[in-house]
């Protein structure tokens, strides 16, 4: 029971984590652009959010069932040979994976795939207690990999097509009106993936909570048609939401200036674009990255603009990022599982094990807060001008002021959980 | 196969949606930034032509229109579920 609910505290983690690192994939553009002020921008984002998660069309239960072999995919039973509590501590390190992974490339500036962060730590966790009997392989491709690359590359298509379109059918138009008109279309864009992003990502927490409590037997049912306990929904909404809220400056800094210088016609260009393939691929089955999505429109909205300049060292970066996010966030998951089994083993209890790797997750994510209050990007310098030279995200007048040991990169968090 | 296929599904639906409706909305600037006059980009004059204006009025607001019905479309089920009215009527459920 108790490691029950660390676990679903930990979901509603990942789920608020989940938020603020992608804040930026909806509010960055509006951001960098002025069109919203930073702080009217996460606030809208973060309603939005909450609003999304209430409007979740179907409860994800796939989420584990995809990429693990754990439980029915139909009535979420735990296949046999595995006990409750050892499904629980897969959930369990799985999420623990992705929370680190987030916080980890949060700190970085680097806008990588919070499904992409779960999934992985999912698949470590399975694999460290199962084997490659216990990943759903199949589901991993289909799922995950297959639309990892799609996304990034139809989104960057239709961003510069709209972007090209709108520039050349405004050509005319005095710029001073041109910029004026976008935001307002970029905000009403922005707004949409927000809510987007809602009911897509908050989703997947649900998702994961429901197995949680199906595996102990706290629910029953058919989840699918009768939908989730309100307070499963609302809680998953409000971690989202606050998530939002709070914003991942970092990660709204890499995505309004490091990639693309950007105009209001642009913004507007990618974020429709966003918007656009993110609510027709739910709707066609296909769950595609919101963070992929939105990267791969900006990025089309600096190729479709003539003349503009697309900093290929950042997304290269970026893409870097995306490829290690899952076998990294799978290794946390592994390893956390196999501590939690190490001190099992040693004290013979589950608790002891899940509950060192609890603090562990605590300890960790304080760390990582801590390093980035030493080098603060928030709402009053997220649109500082963008250092060539080093391309971090972090500005250069906070970068010198703490100057000194600053340079070394952080140690590995991932060696140490 | 049937992911190459979802996948074109969303691209087509992308371009139409993503990149024709910012066009859209850009043409129903145009359209409003000329009818309203004044001085242009290419600078010169132009009275202000309020059929034109109009014209763009009413872009603005089918692009709305079309970006609420999409909305409303995919939140269908969930609106079905709290308050029992199908939006869609016409169109039988899958």
């Amino acid at each position: 029971m108790i490691i029950l609910v660390l676990l679903i505290a930990t979901a509603l983690a990942f789920d608020f984590t989940n938020g603020f690192h992608d804040t930026g994939n909806a509010m960055a553009t509006s951001i960098a652009t002025r069109a919203l002020k930073p702080k009217t921008a996460v606030l809208l984002a973060g309603v939005l959010n909450l609003v999304g998660a209430f409007l979740s069309v179907e409860v994800a239960v796939t989420v584990t069932t995809s990429v693990l072999r754990v439980q029915d995919s139909d009535t979420g039973q735990l296949l046999p040979g595995i006990d409750a509590s050892m499904g629980l501590t897969i959930i369990f390190a799985g999420l623990i994976g992705g929370i680190l992974w987030n916080l980890l490339t949060w700190l970085f500036g680097i806008p990588s795939s919070s499904s992409h962060a779960l999934f992985g730590g999912l698949i470590g966790a399975g694999l460290a207690a199962l084997g490659l009997k216990g990943v759903n392989w199949g589901g991993v491709s289909q799922k995950v990999l297959i639309p990892a690359v799609a996304a990034p590359l139809i989104a960057g298509l239709v961003a510069a097509c709209g972007t090209w379109l709108v520039y050349r059918i405004t050509r005319k138009v005095l710029s001073r009106r041109r910029e004026e008109g976008f935001r307002w279309g970029q905000i009403a864009t922005a707004s949409l993936v927000a809510l987007s992003h809602g009911t897509n990502d908050a989703q997947k927490t649900m998702g994961v909570i429901a197995l949680a409590l199906i595996t102990t037997g706290h629910l029953t049912g058919d989840v699918k048609n009768d939908g989730l306990p309100i307070w499963i929904i609302a809680s998953c909404a409000l971690a989202i939401g606050l998530g939002t809220y709070l914003g991942g400056w970092r990660v709204i800094r890499t995505l309004g200036k490091g990639l693309v210088e950007i105009e209001s016609p642009q913004g507007l260009a990618a974020e429709a674009s966003s918007a656009a393939i993110i609510l027709s691929s739910s709707a066609a089955g296909m769950a595609l990255s919101t963070t992929h999505v939105a990267t791969g429109s900006i990025l089309g909205s600096g190729v479709g603009k003539p003349g503009a300049q697309v900093r290929w060292a950042v997304a290269g970066r970026m893409a870097v990022a995306w490829l290690v996010t899952l076998p990294a966030a799978a290794l946390v998951g592994a390893l956390s599982y196999w501590v939690s089994y190490l001190i099992k083993d040693l004290t013979g209890s589950r608790l002891a094990g899940d509950g060192v790797i609890f603090l562990g997750l605590v300890g960790l994510s304080l760390y990582m807060w801590w390093r980035a209050q030493q080098q603060k990007v928030d709402h009053s310098n997220v649109n500082a001008d963008w250092d060539e030279t080093t391309n971090s995200v972090v500005p250069a007048d906070v970068r010198n002021k703490t100057a000194g040991g600053s340079e070394q990169a952080p140690p590995k968090a991932t060696t140490s959980v | 196969m049937h992911y190459l296929e979802s996948i074109f599904k969303v691209l087509v639906v992308g371009l139409l949606l993503g990149a024709g409706l910012p066009a859209l909305f850009a043409t129903g600037m145009l359209a409003y930034s000329f009818g309203a006059g004044g001085e242009e980009a290419d600078h010169v004059i132009h009275k202000p032509n309020p059929p034109l204006k109009y014209l763009g009025i009413f872009l603005f607001l089918f692009v709305a229109f079309v970006i609420v019905t999409a909305v409303a479309w995919i939140t269908r089920a969930t609106i079905m579920h709290h308050f029992g009215i199908d939006l869609f009527p016409m169109f039988p459920k899958k």
